[in-house]
């Protein structure tokens, strides 16, 4: 009986947190939908108005929107790496983690969705970029790398989807039993009748298995693609074959901080110490030092590659990043994504939860920086030294920032009111 | 009724009801007036050409108006006129913003006491003039009539007028009078006037101070015969200035010298010429006794020249066969103006008279204007009260008089006013009376720019409001004032004028051409030796002036500033600083480095009795301690008069430097003053490269050779003869509805232009400029990235862009190496009437849109049409875009690559063509030149 | 009637699956819930692997070909030059058949899975049971209604 005993503890220790809210979590609801809310005023200004609101120009047509839509791909990759690749290599402390891992993939995905269409000009004409039958015959450039993205993008969004919601789908069952009343009524209609038979688990462990399966190369193609916005251009500093490579480390290394930062807290918080244990906070923060030093020496490659080419437009690209204008966003970048994750080959800093959390921040500031000066400096400084300039963010493109934060928060805290933050299935299992 | 005759009577009814419900009233008139033509044979939905000719300054080049549904858009050198030859200046492509522009005088206004103006009619300004004419004729004051330069019938209508009303017509005011240069050709040769010079036939040009491609007489014939000269081997020109001006920036060499020494260096090039065995024979020795003694070292010493070069120009000037010497412009505007006038008077005797390099009987109508000393004695005549009526027509003396003579405070005590203006500026501020003229677009009328070219004006949009040219207004008032006038209306007038003077065969001429050329009596020109001996005796020459010293320089982009109120003009960055909007001062890089200055930095410049507090920007080629302040900088741009010449003093000496700590945003449109070793513009070194690269073959390609079927559109840049003067880039603006988009947007980088003129500068100084426009090229890197295919390759080469297909990812701007691609950030929208200036053959962009350079793709399209209707393939030369043709330097062709004869295949061929940033394998179909 | 066998362990409900099966009832009679996959009881039952893998499969090379054919078809259904590129460009036309592939792929497994699965079940919908957190042995009516224990 012991072993049904702690089963019920697990059902009521990680429904606990969907328990009945708090003021300090109204609070932030409160203050994340007013940043959302902000955002969206500010798109709709500058939908009215014309893209003059943002401060991008010429020649630097790209900035704050596609540094965060950058960004907020690279925050859902470790969703994906921890639920998919972590699965398929059994990885047992991916259970304390996939379903906030798989949970922040998606609303990062859906925020970084938007970031593509709050840059367009003409968003109206969004619908232009999809390939549809329509009476002018005309179709997509499917040589374009933004189509690309449009179908890599989508793709990833529906894959995960799907995942989380196989994933949720047991957990579900839980939920709309314990939950009384009409919320365990949708619940219930939300597992589609589900009964937990040997029939169905045969099928939903296969297709747990090919989800996983599916989901592992896009771990490394959605970030390749994303990258390749960037390297099949002929800017200075776009260009470079190792852009792949270096963003998928990149997105993983800012995924894992992410992950970091949104579960230490609500362990603490929805007292999940028991399911969340030290170690397996201390396996991803391994990750992250991986990725780190995996983007470190991208870094290290960039810059000596451009110097070595010979190639004026490169070498004086890479001057300009470490030297120019940007110089002091350069060196943040280097110090939060190189320099600090460094001290994480000293075990106890590993374990100081405290510490990773302020890490985990900084790796993040440090990431958006990188996508930031990867856009920005690469445009400011091309081909035609006539046509250089520089770009300064307006306050619109910082308030539509602070409103997809305001956005991903809010998801993620009605996430954790309306479903399971843990995989309870996943973890009697264990 | 069978299916179709049904669909055929819906369709008719429904067509007929959808247009009888067009709109409003206004909309109404716009629709019968283009389904009715009017009586001129314009067709609505078709171009007209109408020859006319450009009164922007007083060069008065021929025009040609292109005229779509009874307005003109653009207008064009009329390629046969004698003066322009097809070119003309950007100040003369933004004149249409004149026409247009909305803060046009519409109707006569008159000040109130509490100095605030009312709208009056025709009639009351008209009985009022009447009235007081009368009243100081009474008082026996004197009334007088002050106009600009002013030629043709309107000068024998302005006569009579002011004669039978009693009228002092005073000499007329231009602030670039010459006035030096026609009174040493007074002094000397008995001739006060302004000669052509023939540049085009010299084999060395030697110019002083003479600003040849931005204000000096008739900059458009100068432009097209310097930069001729510029871009040939075998002849030579170099410029001598104390500044950096765009004259400079395009002379084969630029020496600069000492401001205020030129007269030093005349001298002692006089004197070391004479003594030369070609022309000892030739100078008369009585003169050589009068002039002051010079040597070498002391002219070295007060040019600041070295005696190397000193000595290298004049056995270069020694030995030249045609020798052209100009002197003028800032040469002339410094105290030591009358000697370096004279000494400049006499070699040209010496050298250029000779061999028939100063044509007299073509000379510039300069002879009835006056100077600044004639202004100073209206000034002295106001304030001892002896003006009662003064008219001010189609000038600025206000802005254009130094302080000293303090014309603001002494035009007060005329007891009234007149002034004669198309937009307001300092001058009608004082006036009490201010009557609208009409633009020479919507008026009748000729001029006779140089003697013996008669151009003609011609009504071509109904003027605007109640605006009146200035002969009808001079008939109306004549009629007012005396009861009878000599004809109903000017045209009547300017009919039988014309009948009288000219035989039919050449009226149907002036009519069809818009210019006729009437043979001039050769005139030859003597050295007067006793009037010379008389001049030369009181030549005395004064110091340089003490540095740091600032030269207040004329403007490419505004003329003498009357053409600073054209938005378009301060959206054309000034081709040498690349700052579009606002005011500067540029200084030396060591300048700016001694006092820790950079772009932007306030600096006060002070003397005694003149301070102005400027932004700096950092010149490259500058001389220390001398500083280049555009007259468009300064609210009075002449500092004080020459007492001897009469010519406004547009320097200041002595300064006083000192940075206030302030800083302003200057719109510097150039990202970097240097092409970073780029070989945008190759040096001999990239040169070699290109040479070493040639050696190991084509290059390999992953992709399809492009194929073409009857076109690959091309164009050729010759940088040779490019001077940056930007008339190309006022074209574009105009041809393609370009936007305007002010101050604010150029700093945040947001210009539209769709070409731009790129100058570089390498260690020395030197610069070059190369025009950046889309380069349509074979492999363009901004199609490939379009996700919608609004960026694509036509069958003719034409990298072109669907606007309406456009969602606006910005993609192709990133990826496009030569940066010419313009997004909409706004909604543009220009003041009424200004709306009105748009070619309806292509569409206004709306915001959210990338747009760029098309090659002139509406006109390519209208030869093509041209040449289908004949059945055939367009032609060399059939298709111009708007830049090419306006270029007065003729640097840019365009033109078909896949017809051998044409001339565009032969230029990409030729040793010098090259393409920018060839090595990225875009292929551009725009082929550069490279200078040699 | 229909006999229901609830177990809170692992152990014993295994156990007694095996003596069940041991006793002679065929596996397609007994109907298995438990809270989680266990493999064990698939080996048990001796069912047949999931054919699950075949949709995956199908929808994969659908997606793949859809999309290379997609890009193709389209690019050559009216031709229009960017970049000199040319009109069927291989490279990035296999990358929209690669996300096709696994879109596709995913998607099919995921619809067969809602086939093999028999979801969703309507009648399970309205039906309240404690299957997720414990181990549940239904056996049929037709098969011995009296059998033991407990």
């Amino acid at each position: 009986m012991q072993n049904s005993a702690s089963a019920q503890q697990i059902e009521q220790d990680v429904l606990a947190a969907m328990s009945r809210p708090s003021r300090c979590y109204l609070a932030c609801i409160l203050l994340a939908g007013l940043l959302f809310l902000g955002g969206m005023a500010l798109w709709g200004r500058q939908i009215a108005l014309g893209m003059g609101v943002a401060g991008i120009s010429h020649p630097v047509g790209w900035g704050v929107y596609i540094t965060d839509f950058v960004f907020w791909v690279g925050i859902a990759h470790s969703g994906t790496l921890i639920s998919a690749v972590l699965y398929i290599f059994r990885a047992r402390f991916r259970t304390s983690f996939n379903r906030a891992a798989e949970a922040m993939t998606l609303f990062a995905l859906m925020v970084a969705g938007l970031f593509p269409l709050i840059h367009l000009g003409r968003v109206w004409l969004a619908y232009f970029l999809f390939p549809y039958p329509n009476q002018r015959q005309l179709w997509v450039n499917f040589r374009s790398p933004l189509v690309w993205d449009v179908f890599a993008v989508s793709t990833y969004m529906l894959v995960s989807l799907v995942f989380f919601y196989i994933g949720l789908l047991p957990d579900l069952a839980i939920v709309a039993r314990r939950r009384p009343g009409p919320v365990g009524k949708i619940y219930r209609l939300l597992t589609l009748g589900w009964v937990g038979s040997s029939q169905q688990w045969r099928h939903y462990a296969k297709l747990y298995f090919l989800l996983a399966a599916f989901a592992t190369p896009l771990v490394a193609s959605v970030h390749s693609i994303v990258s390749w916005d960037f390297a099949v251009s002929i800017v200075p500093g776009w260009h470079t074959t190792i852009f792949a490579p270096y963003f998928v480390a990149g997105a993983i290394l800012s995924g894992t901080a992410m992950v970091i930062t949104l579960v230490i807290p609500m362990r603490r918080l929805l007292r999940l110490e028991a399911y969340i244990p030290v170690t397996h906070i201390e396996a991803i923060a391994k990750i992250l030092l991986l990725t780190s030093l995996i983007v470190s020496f991208a870094y290290i490659v960039e810059q000596g590659l451009a110097f070595y080419s010979g190639n004026l437009f490169e070498m004086e690209q890479f001057r300009f990043r470490a030297l120019g204008d940007y110089r002091l966003l350069f060196w943040i970048m280097i110090s939060c994504n190189s320099l600090l994750p460094m001290t994480l080959f000293v075990g106890r800093l590993r374990r100081n939860l405290a510490y990773l959390f302020v890490l985990s921040l900084l790796v993040n500031v440090g990431m958006w920086l990188e996508r930031f000066v990867i856009v920005v400096t690469s445009l400011a400084r091309d081909f035609d030294p006539y046509a250089w300039g520089n770009y300064t963010p307006s306050l619109t493109e910082i308030g539509i920032t602070a409103g997809s934060f305001g956005l991903f928060f809010l998801l993620f805290l009605l996430f954790i009111k309306v479903l399971p933050v843990l995989s309870i299935t996943e973890l009697k299992e264990r | 009724m069978d299916r179709r005759q049904f669909l055929q009577m819906l369709g008719l009814v429904s067509g007929a009801a959808a247009l009888s419900s067009c709109g409003s009233d206004k909309g109404q008139k716009e629709l019968v007036s283009l389904l009715v033509p009017t009586e001129d044979g314009i067709v609505p939905g078709t171009e007209a050409w109408r020859p006319s000719t450009c009164c922007e300054c007083p060069a008065h080049c021929g025009l040609l108006t292109r005229i779509r549904e009874n307005r003109p858009v653009k207008l064009e050198g009329n390629p046969r006129h004698p003066v322009n030859r097809g070119g003309l200046c950007l100040r003369g492509q933004a004149s249409l913003w004149r026409l247009y522009h909305p803060q046009r005088l519409q109707s006569p206004l008159k000040r109130q006491a509490d100095g605030r103006l009312q709208t009056i009619p025709w009639s009351q300004a008209l009985a009022e003039i009447a009235e007081a004419l009368q009243h100081s004729r009474r008082q026996s004051r004197q009334n007088a009539w002050l106009a600009g330069r002013t030629s043709g019938t309107l000068n024998a209508l302005l006569e009579e007028f002011c004669s039978s009303l009693g009228i002092e017509r005073l000499a007329e005011f231009e602030p670039f009078s010459h006035a030096a240069l026609r009174q040493s050709y007074g002094l000397l040769f008995d001739r006060a006037d302004l000669p052509r010079y023939r540049g085009d036939q010299a084999d060395l040009l030697i110019t002083v101070g003479a600003d040849l491609l931005e204000t000096f007489l008739s900059p458009v014939d100068y432009t097209t015969q310097a930069s001729a000269l510029a871009a040939d081997q075998k002849r030579h020109w170099l410029h001598l200035e104390p500044h950096y001006s765009l004259t400079g920036a395009n002379a084969d060499d630029r020496l600069v010298l000492t401001p205020g020494s030129e007269g030093s260096l005349l001298l002692w090039l006089l004197q070391s010429l004479a003594s030369q065995r070609r022309y000892r024979g030739r100078w008369p020795q009585a003169l050589q006794d009068l002039l002051p003694a010079s040597d070498l070292a002391a002219t070295a010493a007060a040019t600041g020249l070295r005696s190397q070069q000193l000595q290298q120009l004049a056995s270069r000037f020694a030995r030249a066969e045609k020798p052209l010497l100009i002197v003028g412009g800032v040469a002339t505007g410094h105290r030591n103006g009358q000697p370096v006038a004279l000494l400049g008077a006499l070699l040209q005797w010496l050298t250029a008279l000779p061999w028939g390099g100063m044509d007299f009987s073509a000379g510039e109508n300069y002879s009835r204007v006056g100077s600044l000393l004639d202004l100073e004695e209206l000034s002295q005549r106001l304030a001892a009260d002896r003006i009662g009526v003064l008219f001010v027509s189609r000038c600025d003396p206000v802005r254009h008089s130094p302080a000293a003579l303090g014309l603001q405070g002494t035009l007060a005590k005329a007891r009234l006013r007149v002034g004669l203006a198309d937009l307001a500026d300092d001058t009608t501020d004082q006036m009490d009376l201010i009557l609208p003229l009409a633009h020479g677009l919507e008026t009748w009328g000729d001029t006779e720019p140089r003697r013996g070219v008669i151009g003609l004006l011609q009504p071509l949009r109904t003027p605007q409001q109640q605006a009146l040219s200035e002969g009808d207004l001079l008939l109306k008032l004549l009629r007012q004032a005396t009861g009878k006038s000599p004809a109903a209306d000017w045209e009547t007038y300017l009919q039988r004028n014309w009948q009288n003077r000219f035989s039919r065969v050449q009226l149907g001429q002036l009519m069809d051409d818009g210019y006729l050329t009437e043979p001039q009596p050769q005139l030859s020109i003597r050295l007067d030796l006793a009037r010379a001996a008389k001049a030369l005796q009181g030549l005395h020459l004064q110091a340089p002036l003490t540095l740091p010293a600032a030269v207040i320089a004329p403007s490419i982009r505004s003329f003498d500033g009357r053409s600073r109120s054209l938005e378009l003009l301060s959206e054309i960055p000034d081709p040498l600083t690349t700052i579009s909007y606002g005011s500067w001062v540029a200084i030396a890089p060591q300048t700016a480095a001694r006092l820790r200055l950079q772009d932007g930095d306030e600096l006060q410049m002070k003397t005694a009795a003149w301070q102005s507090k400027q932004p700096v920007r950092i010149q490259p080629g500058q001389a220390a301690k001398v500083l280049t302040l555009p007259m468009d900088s300064l609210p009075a741009p002449a500092t004080g008069i020459d007492p001897l010449t009469g010519e406004a003093l547009r320097y200041c000496e002595a300064l006083h430097l000192k940075p206030t700590g302030k800083r302003h945003r200057l719109p510097i449109l150039a990202g970097s003053p240097s092409q970073q070793g780029r070989g945008l513009i190759p040096t001999p070194v990239h040169r070699q490269q290109k040479h070493d690269q040639q050696n190991h073959g084509p290059r390999a390609s992953f992709y399809p050779e492009p194929h073409y079927e009857n076109y690959r559109w091309a164009m050729a840049i010759d940088l040779q003869r490019c001077i940056g003067c930007s008339a190309c880039v006022a074209a574009c603006y105009v041809e393609n509805n370009v936007p305007v988009v002010g101050a604010a947007d150029h700093l945040a980088g947001r210009e539209m232009s769709w070409l731009r003129i790129e100058p570089f500068y390498d260690e020395q100084g030197r610069v070059d400029f190369l025009p950046m426009l889309c380069q349509h090229c074979n492999y363009a890197p901004c199609e490939a990235v379009c996700p919608v295919y609004a960026a694509y390759h036509n069958p003719e080469g034409l990298n072109v862009q669907v606007y309406n297909r456009c969602v606006g990812t910005r993609y192709c701007s990133n990826n496009c190496p030569y940066k010419v691609r313009r997004f909409n950030w706004w909604q543009h929208k220009r003041t009424p009437p200004l709306d009105l200036l748009r070619n309806p053959d292509l569409p206004l962009r709306s915001k959210g849109m990338m747009e760029k350079c098309t090659f002139c793709l509406q006109r390519i399209r209208i030869a093509k049409d041209r040449a289908k209707d004949q059945k055939r393939l367009v032609q060399d030369g059939e298709a111009t875009p708007a830049c090419a043709q306006s270029c007065p330097a003729g640097a840019i062709a365009f033109g078909n690559l896949l017809d051998k004869e044409s001339g565009i295949y032969r230029l990409v061929h030729s040793q010098r063509a090259y393409r920018v940033l060839a090595e990225l394998g875009t292929e551009p179909a725009v082929h550069y030149l490279r200078p040699e | 009637m229909a006999r229901q066998l609830i177990f809170d362990d692992q152990q014993t409900f295994l156990q007694q699956l095996e003596q069940l099966l041991a006793d002679g009832i065929a596996g397609e009679h007994l109907e298995v819930r438990t809270p989680y996959h266990l493999s064990e009881v698939e080996a048990l039952l001796g069912q047949q692997p999931s054919k699950l893998p075949f949709f995956a499969l199908g929808g994969a090379l659908a997606g793949f070909g859809g999309g290379f054919l997609l890009a193709a078809l389209t690019s050559l259904d009216w031709p229009i030059i960017t970049g000199g590129k040319p009109i069927v460009a291989v490279p990035p036309f296999l990358l929209i058949g690669y996300l096709m592939t696994i879109l596709i792929g995913s998607l099919a497994s995921f619809g067969g899975f809602l086939l093999l699965a028999r979801l969703p079940r309507i009648d399970a919908l309205v039906e309240e049971q404690d299957f997720d957190a414990h181990f549940i042995i239904t056996i049929a009516d037709e098969v011995a209604p009296c059998t033991t224990p407990s």
